[in-house]
């Protein structure tokens, strides 16, 4: 009787700390593969970054001739395509990515006004190649923000939270628009 | 011949194992969910290499369909179990006569694009989508005579009376919206140098071995697996420790 007690006793012992050995542990890696995730979504952004960047020199040099009194404009485009050359961490690239993504608004935009131009087809090229980065940027910064949206409510639920302090892990930024990139372009027709 | 109670220390053994199974595959289901949880719903056309999650609908490829093997129905993946309800002594049971799946190559489309998805090696959850039966003056459809036929599966016994047969097809049908949690890959089809989303497709990776398909939404397949992980972790346990008792009581240990 004892042994049959201390045998069904024992086997619920057993499952319970392996249940919550197992649980912890899947914790643990998950909170690992969440700050991975993050930096995974970034490298993806930053990848499509350096396409869009590789591309401003062709486009550049395919709008001066036309767009003669559009020299800041085209400034702005080369300053931010340098900065974000030069720029080493996340928030730097991320503050040059805003810069010209704001330009290149603002490019297509003045665009409108030159009718050759428009009908330039090296350009309506650069345009449609550009445009269609910038729509995948947009889709994959909503994706960073959604993994660090996951990771930042994670570390900060219970059991979660107790591994999150021991490995140090804080709250990461979220990927931001400026408010300069919200507001509309205004062209002068 | 084994007796009542001997009977029950077997009965008592395969629900003890089945309970520690269960208990495993509680938290297998519990990886699973936390990898879904985790995971954004990827666009089709930004998705990147590795895992990825995507929703959509099912197109065919370039037209190429499948025709599900019973109810003929156009499709890119089918299952299709046939099963004979059998007696033996004072037991009965349905026993599985073939149990067969394919699955051809499709897209997934979303509002921004479509990517090709390899079906093969992925765990597929559907539901039913047809159910035929035979029995005593019942005859099953024609299509399913037909394709029993092609299989050499008779629906008729002795003196060409009916069996009791059960006929179960599940089928992804074009425009079936569907969640994939796969991993994002070239496409070896497809050379190098192509560009655009054909050059990626979505498989069974390597490094990511979790390839679910399914044809609900996002919020129901953790809702599903929620109640698994509880029935998997607490039930399981439940079960071996309540088997072991009865195992012990027969051993007189209890």
């Amino acid at each position: 009787m004892a042994l049959g007690i201390a045998l069904v006793i024992g086997l619920i012992v057993l499952l319970f700390v392996i249940g919550f050995v197992v649980y912890f542990v899947s914790i643990y890696n998950s909170l690992i593969r969440l700050k991975n995730d993050i930096k995974k979504a970034w490298a993806n952004i930053d990848v499509m970054l350096k396409q869009r960047t590789d591309e401003l020199p062709k486009l550049i040099a395919s709008v001066k001739g036309y767009m003669k009194h559009e020299k800041g404009t085209l400034e702005e485009l080369t300053k931010a395509r340098t900065a974000f050359l030069s720029a080493t961490t996340m928030a730097a690239k991320a503050k040059a990515d805003n810069v010209i993504s704001g330009a290149l608004k603002t490019l297509f935009a003045v665009a409108e006004n030159y009718p050759n131009l428009k009908a330039n087809e090296n350009f309506i090229q650069l345009q449609g190649r550009i445009s269609g980065l910038e729509n995948e940027l947009a889709d994959r910064r909503e994706f960073y923000n959604d993994s660090v949206n996951t990771y930042n409510i994670r570390i900060q639920s219970i059991p979660d939270v107790i591994f999150a302090r021991m490995l140090g892990y804080v709250q990461e930024e979220m990927f931001k628009v400026t408010e300069a990139e919200k507001q509309d372009v205004k062209v002068e027709f | 011949m084994i007796s009542a109670s001997g009977k029950v220390f077997i009965y008592s053994a395969v629900g003890f194992f089945t309970g520690l199974y269960l208990f495993y595959k509680g938290f297998t289901w519990l990886q699973q969910k936390k990898m879904i949880e985790n995971t954004p719903t990827s666009k089709v056309r930004s998705i990147a290499m590795g895992r990825v999650e995507v929703y959509g609908a099912a197109v065919p490829d370039k037209g190429k369909v499948l025709q599900s093997p019973l109810s003929r129905k156009n499709c890119v993946y089918y299952r299709c179990i046939i099963e004979e309800y059998r007696h033996a002594g004072k037991s009965s049971r349905w026993v599985t006569l073939k149990d067969e799946n394919d699955g051809i190559p499709f897209f997934l489309q979303d509002e921004t694009g479509k990517v090709l998805v390899d079906p093969i090696g992925a765990d597929i959850e559907i539901p039913k989508d047809a159910q035929y039966n035979s029995s005593f003056g019942r005859d099953p459809p024609k299509e399913v005579q037909f394709f029993l036929k092609t299989q050499n599966i008779a629906f008729e016994g002795l003196f060409g009376a009916n069996k009791q047969m059960r006929f179960t097809e599940y089928y992804i049908a074009p425009q079936d919206k569907l969640y994939i949690m796969g991993t994002a890959m070239k496409n070896p089809a497809v050379k190098a140098s192509a560009v655009g989303v054909e050059n990626v497709m979505i498989a069974k990776g390597k490094n990511y071995p979790t390839y679910y398909i399914s044809d609900r939404a996002e919020k129901d397949i953790l809702k599903s697996l929620r109640w698994k992980v509880f029935g998997g972790i607490v039930g399981g346990a439940a079960l071996s420790v309540v088997c072991l008792g009865i195992m012990l009581a027969y051993l007189g240990l209890f």
